[in-house]
């Protein structure tokens, strides 16, 4: 018998769902079976990850606050490519953008910071990251409209020429780096959370800061934005046929740099966020949101609801696996990249079955796939 | 004097080919899967499964040769993952690649490091990889001075690199087959309406391509002088053989090229203060350039690259017109 493979018109939400638990489960076991052979009891190991370490602790509130530092840029990065993927521009560059905002936040913290007062300085930060982190993007556009350069590729340049850019400010040792630590004989980065950090409510002993608020209204805002909006409209019109955008009289270039140029202001945003709550900057800052955004996104089909329950969800696993990691000190925490990619594997395959069906061949029919 | 100032000069040149093969593997194998009409982001992940596993069955089977197959199939492994998702299953091939790299580098911290109980073999305890490793001089070629040992005084791995990236060249433009897998990269429905069997062509040579990054991350694990350890993973390698593909303009021969360009700016990194200490007159001012500057050259070097041939729009660009996009039948 031979099959056949067929478009889905649609995809019923229960049998979606359905695939992805059901992919992120089998991924779940195929780790328990190796923590298993590993000598650890995955159902131990599982639990304490999951839980992120907060069963049985007294300072649970902590680690649920440092687990939101972890959620908030990654959810606010893939809203951010979100956008730019609704218009099928593949902006890979989430990492660059990232950095060079979080550079300029930077900046804008150590000279203005001593000077104008703290919420000031913050709103600046931002402003700043988000322009830094902008124009990185939309350089990239610019050239995609102008020249047709592949995005995909100069987005993943360009993520290099910042990473080394910032490992540069964090390793030269000079008079001008105010970045750097003066006491230390080695070049470390100083901080500056005396100078400017985001503010925190405190609930109880819980203090919940003032950007994961920010960030969930982001996204209600880009969720209205595309939804409702003209420009939103433009950008899935464009996104399915650049052809019937150009025929109904949309400008399109104008409509790929706005979009691209929002899509890494949030970008920024997010790293201004991140360096304004830790309070320092780091070759590491990024902690890979660019890279997990990108899957993020895509794994969400775009939808920005799908996206903070997903990016929590990989918070959860990447946050988790450290603390379990504390714990079970034969586990690395490496273990969790290995689990995320067996996850997304297994969740790239499920997704088929949300988009074709297979059917088998009838005898006599019309048989001409191999496809 | 002078012959000193001579041997730093040979020593630069032999540390550009030592240090920077493992990009003309990553870049040979990346063209042969790009030219399918794929492209792979997943290049550092593939090196370092091959590497991993090259390494620790490589040794344990105490043989070169064993290392060079196992890393092969492992990163053929990898490819056939791709191949599943991508060409049989749709997936999108940026996600794809990126979960590879996630998945590969987690694999690689995790067996190298994260297993505790186990410690992992030293290279130089197993004498026929010890020895298999070690430099073979071409007769003739290296006695020719300053480049001579520079170049052709290598290990087996670095001169297998070579002639698979002159083998791929001749396979690409002179066969029968090469042409066809071009037409499967340009356009696979119109290979297809010509009785190609596109679906055999990409999963062939995505994992062909990936089996010799594979390669490459086994030499990588070779090349960290005997001892293993996790850490010594070479960030951005995989990377960087993604920009070189651009740069070669998916052209295996001039890969080779492309490599010793790129790995001059790796090495000066390394070498950069001991050429400035030799030469205080002529090249005293690399000493002051910014070590970071060097690691950033190759990418912006094909920016610029991508920048260029994308305004020229010239004819000659080997870049495969369905690079990237996935080939469904039924919307040919």
């Amino acid at each position: 018998m031979r099959f056949h493979v067929v478009k889905r018109d649609h995809c019923p939400l229960w049998k979606l769902l359905g695939l992805y638990v059901l992919a992120v489960a089998v991924a779940l076991v195929l780790g328990g079976l190796l923590l298993l052979a590993m000598g650890v009891n995955p159902i131990a190991y599982y639990g304490r990850m999951f839980t992120m370490g907060m069963v049985g602790n007294k300072i649970a509130y902590k680690s649920f606050e440092n687990y939101l530092k972890v959620f908030v840029p990654l959810a606010l990065t893939s809203v951010a490519l979100s956008l730019a993927f609704k218009m099928r521009f593949w902006n890979i560059g989430g990492e660059g953008q990232f950095i060079l905002g979080a550079v300029a936040a930077a900046t804008v913290a150590f000279k203005a910071g001593p000077v104008l007062p703290e919420p000031l300085t913050l709103v600046l930060m931002c402003l700043a990251g988000m322009l830094a982190a902008g124009l990185y993007g939309a350089f990239v556009a610019a050239l995609k409209v102008r020249f047709g350069t592949n995005e995909t590729l100069m987005t993943l340049m360009l993520n290099y020429v910042a990473l080394y850019f910032i490992t540069f400010l964090g390793e030269t040792k000079a008079p001008w780096n105010f970045y750097l630590d003066d006491t230390s004989a080695r070049p470390i980065f100083t901080s500056f959370a005396s100078l400017a950090s985001f503010p925190k409510i405190p609930i109880g002993k819980f203090g919940l800061n003032i950007c994961v608020i920010l960030t969930l209204l982001i996204g209600v805002l880009v969720y209205v934005y595309l939804k409702y909006s003209k420009q939103g409209y433009e950008i899935a019109v464009v996104g399915d046929s650049v052809g019937t955008a150009r025929y109904a009289g949309m400008k399109v270039n104008r409509i790929v740099l706005r979009t691209v140029f929002l899509s890494a202001c949030l970008i920024g945003l997010a790293a201004a966020f991140k360096v304004g709550t830790a309070g320092i900057l780091a070759t590491t800052i990024t902690d890979d949101v660019g890279w997990t955004g990108v899957i993020v996104a895509w794994l969400s089909q775009l939808n920005t609801g799908a996206i903070f329950v997903v990016s929590a969800l990989i918070s959860m696993l990447q946050y988790g696996s450290t603390t379990a990691a504390s714990t079970f000190s034969q586990v690395d925490s490496s273990f969790a990249d290995m689990l995320q990619g067996a996850i997304l594997f297994l969740v790239l395959a499920a997704d088929f079955y949300t988009r074709f069906r297979i059917v088998p061949v009838k005898k006599g029919g019309n048989d001409n796939g191999n496809g | 004097m002078e012959m000193d100032k001579l041997g730093v000069l040979t020593t630069f040149v032999h540390n550009i080919v030592v240090y920077n093969i493992p990009l003309l593997y990553g870049t040979t194998g990346e063209i042969l899967v790009e030219k399918s009409g794929s492209l792979n982001l997943g290049v550092e992940g593939i090196m370092a499964v091959g590497a991993i596993f090259g390494y620790i069955l490589g040794c344990y089977a105490n043989s070169l040769g064993a290392g060079i197959l196992v890393a092969f199939l492992a990163g053929a492994l990898c490819g056939l993952l791709f191949a599943v998702l991508t060409v049989s299953l749709q997936a999108n091939q940026n996600i794809t690649g990126l979960t590879l790299t996630t998945f590969g580098l987690g694999l690689y911290f995790f067996v190298g490091s994260g297993v505790k109980a186990v410690s992992w073999p030293a290279m130089n305890d197993y004498a026929n990889i010890k020895n298999g490793f070690a430099d073979v001089a071409i007769p003739g070629l290296s006695q020719i001075p300053l480049i001579g040992q520079g170049l052709f005084s290598h290990n087996l791995l670095v001169y297998l690199g070579v002639v698979i990236a002159l083998v791929m060249w001749f396979y690409l433009s002179r066969t029968r087959y090469g042409l066809r897998l071009r037409s499967v990269g340009e356009n696979p429905g119109a290979a297809d309406s010509v009785g190609i069997n596109v679906k055999r062509y990409k999963y062939l040579h995505i994992c062909v391509g990936c089996g010799i990054m594979g390669i490459g991350g086994y030499y990588m694990a070779l090349n960290m002088s005997g001892s293993f350890n996790s850490s010594c993973w070479i960030n951005g390698y995989g990377w960087i053989a993604v920009a070189l593909v651009i740069f070669a303009n998916w052209n295996p021969a001039l890969a080779i090229l492309g490599t010793f360009v790129f790995g001059f700016f790796n090495t000066l990194r390394v070498s950069g203060s001991s050429l400035a200490a030799a030469f205080p007159g002529g090249l005293g001012w690399l000493a002051a350039v910014p070590t970071q500057l060097y690691q950033a050259l190759p990418f912006i070097i094909t920016a610029i690259v991508l920048v260029v041939t994308s305004v020229r729009k010239r004819e000659g660009s080997g870049q495969p017109q369905a690079l990237g996009l996935n080939y469904f039948r039924e919307e040919r």
